[in-house]
């Protein structure tokens, strides 16, 4: 296996630290990804050094739920979630376009004001589609794209009788737009990059104000299937994160806001996340065998 | 660059986190009593049938109970003057339920003769019955099969009903005797009744509520129960019913009056055809409401309960001597049939 990574992989030599310190934590991150981080000297262009990156981040933070099927009353608690992202170079438009797929899944806890019930909920989602790169600057690189993705998902909640639970599933395409921007910090290479994705237009499952989860056993759930939009499903996803690059770990540090909103047949829901993410990112580049 | 990044970060979150609940109300004795009336003025699925049959307008009661309130009132005022409120819709699905008390309005029941003896029932019963999940059966001396389901939330399989409907096979009738069953899941009441046809028969029509307006409901779909590909009753059978069989067991009356060879025998059920639905209130109580209401055949109500074919109650003096007179009814009546 090392044989062939050594084959496949261009490695780094230099930013060999003194964080003695920091090897257990790099060591936990290097299991998680089972891969190892390559990250070049200096950062520069994706489609010129490293076209494929892989990222696995994990992240906690707070969440603020609503779903008037379940309860009018909105719950506020925790959120764990993880996010791993490919983003590859293709050969399209001379190398200026990517391919990403990312998954995001997320696990939620939260109680009602009155702390006398309470939400569980898991949510996983799959997108991928192309960007578009352009380099105005050296360091800096700007993208924009389209997505096409899935989220499947429940919110349980632990008091009611016959509405215990709200499932959620969408499907459709969103706008993506990016930024990347290479730096030096203490003689560190570092990166800032910056992700929105804004689902456009796709299909929504929303059950009707009063429809029992009983009816929709009995009739199907073709008349639950809702055109999703802006108007009714304004949703976003925003990733601001910064890379720096410890030994041979590139280690990524950001915010993620997840908005996740839909407004149909009367009811409202929503699931405002902001968490704090960590984890690592595994730089590499393909190479043709002999 | 850091600039127009925090700046487009702020503007993203100002832009979509702007979503709130039409539910604006605070923890406090008004805010509870307004979000109480919007949820049931709003949610409620008979709103509009209970005020043309019990004679009173929800708008007025919102101002008729605010002014029983006062700011420094205990939890336990509150829960009261709330559940007088709800209590006006007569509806044994409307429930508030606190860490205090069960509020509920159990008047389908409580106004009205019980009409059953549960140590006289298990007379009957002896004590070799055979227990299946949820059915308590035997024959009777007269090679009547008499079987017992006090709850619709106790499960039954389709191998007890199997095993039981074989068992009995050699019984000339069947009385199937649900007083006392406050209801439970939809889905053993539809099991059970399968057994009971060998088409498929329209027992009724439901409808859901499709927005906020009080005659907001969606077109009512017909409910069919179809045969069981099990093992199905040929024979009489005679349902035993009173005034606490109750939304489940509603519904099973309902279904079982579509059957043929199938007597619907004692006192009027209780009602409760209205699916319901649970949500809250600021102080974190929960409240169960009717949201979806069924109806018969024929498109009738049913919240109030349903008739029997035949009317009888439960004579004490018979009951002194160790005899069910609903019991002794039904037997009487399978007899003549056969």
């Amino acid at each position: 296996m090392k044989e062939l990574e050594r084959r496949y992989v261009a490695l780094s030599q230099e930013d060999r630290g003194r964080y003695n310190w920091l090897r257990l934590l790099i060591l936990i991150f290097f299991c998680l990804s089972s891969s190892v981080s390559l990250y070049a000297e200096d950062y520069e262009p994706v489609a010129q050094r490293q076209p494929t990156a892989r990222t696995f981040l994990v992240g906690i933070g707070k969440t603020n739920q609503l779903d008037t099927y379940l309860s009018p009353m909105e719950y506020q608690g925790l959120q764990v979630s993880f996010l791993t992202q490919s983003e590859r170079m293709t050969h399209l438009a001379k190398r200026h376009i990517s391919f990403q797929s990312t998954f995001h899944g997320v696990f939620t806890s939260a109680d009602n004001p009155a702390e006398t019930a309470s939400y569980t909920g898991a949510r996983l989602a799959y997108d991928a589609g192309w960007h578009y790169h352009y380099s105005p600057l050296k360091n800096l690189d700007l993208k924009g794209g389209a997505l096409i993705g899935t989220d499947l998902g429940f919110l349980y909640n632990s008091r009611n009788g016959n509405n215990p639970a709200q499932g959620h599933f969408s499907v459709g395409l969103s706008l993506s737009a990016g930024a990347a921007y290479a730096f030096r910090l203490w003689k560190l290479p570092m990166k800032a990059s910056y992700q929105a994705d804004l689902p456009m237009l796709g299909m929504m499952f929303c059950p009707e104000f009063g429809e029992s989860y009983y009816e929709i056993s009995q009739r199907g759930v073709g008349h639950d299937i809702l055109c999703a939009h802006p108007g009714n499903a304004l949703s976003f996803r925003q990733l601001l994160a910064v890379d720096f690059c410890l030994k041979r770990i590139t280690l990524r540090a950001g915010y993620l806001c997840d908005i996740r909103q839909m407004n149909a047949h009367s009811l409202k829901y929503h699931d405002y996340s902001h968490s704090f993410m960590f984890g690592v990112v595994r730089h590499f580049q393909m190479m043709k065998r002999k | 660059m850091k600039r127009l990044l925090l700046s487009l970060l702020a503007s993203c979150a100002l832009l979509f986190s702007c979503q709130k609940s039409d539910f604006a109300y605070d923890d406090t004795p008004q805010g509870n009593l307004d979000a109480l009336w919007q949820l049931i003025d709003q949610r409620y699925c008979f709103l509009t049938y209970k005020e043309k049959e019990l004679g009173f307008k929800w708008q007025e009661m919102h101002a008729k109970y605010s002014g029983k309130l006062n700011e420094k009132m205990s939890r336990v005022q509150l829960f009261e003057v709330l559940c007088e409120m709800v209590s006006e819709l007569k509806d044994g699905h409307v429930n508030i339920s606190t860490s205090l008390d069960l509020g509920r309005n159990w008047s389908w029941k409580e106004d009205y003769p019980e009409n059953l003896d549960r140590e006289l029932r298990d007379k009957y019963l002896g004590t070799d019955y055979h227990i299946g999940s949820g059915l308590k059966y035997t024959v009777l001396p007269d090679n009547i099969a008499y079987v017992v389901y006090e709850s619709f939330a106790d499960g039954i399989g389709d191998g007890n009903l199997s095993d039981m409907l074989t068992y009995l096979s050699v019984c000339n009738g069947m009385i199937l005797d649900i007083r006392g069953n406050g209801g439970g899941e939809l889905t053993n009441a539809e099991k059970l009744a399968r057994r009971f046809t060998n088409e498929k028969v329209l027992v009724g029509y439901m409808c859901h509520k499709t927005g906020k307006g009080h005659d907001d409901f969606s077109s009512p779909v017909a409910e069919y129960v179809e045969p069981s590909k099990y093992i199905r009753w040929q024979k009489p059978v005679v349902v035993l019913v009173n005034r606490s069989c109750f939304s489940a067991a509603n519904i099973f009356v309902r279904n079982m009056k579509e059957m043929p060879l199938v007597t619907v025998m004692g006192d009027q059920t209780g009602g409760g055809s209205g699916l319901p639905f649970s949500s809250e209130l600021p102080i974190g109580w929960s409240v169960r409401f009717s949201a979806s209401p069924s109806f018969d055949a024929r498109m009738q109500q049913i919240e109030f309960g349903i008739q029997p074919d035949l009317y009888v109650s439960l004579d004490e003096g018979l009951a002194a001597e160790g005899k069910d007179s609903m019991i002794e009814a039904a037997r009487e009546g399978l007899r003549s049939e056969r």
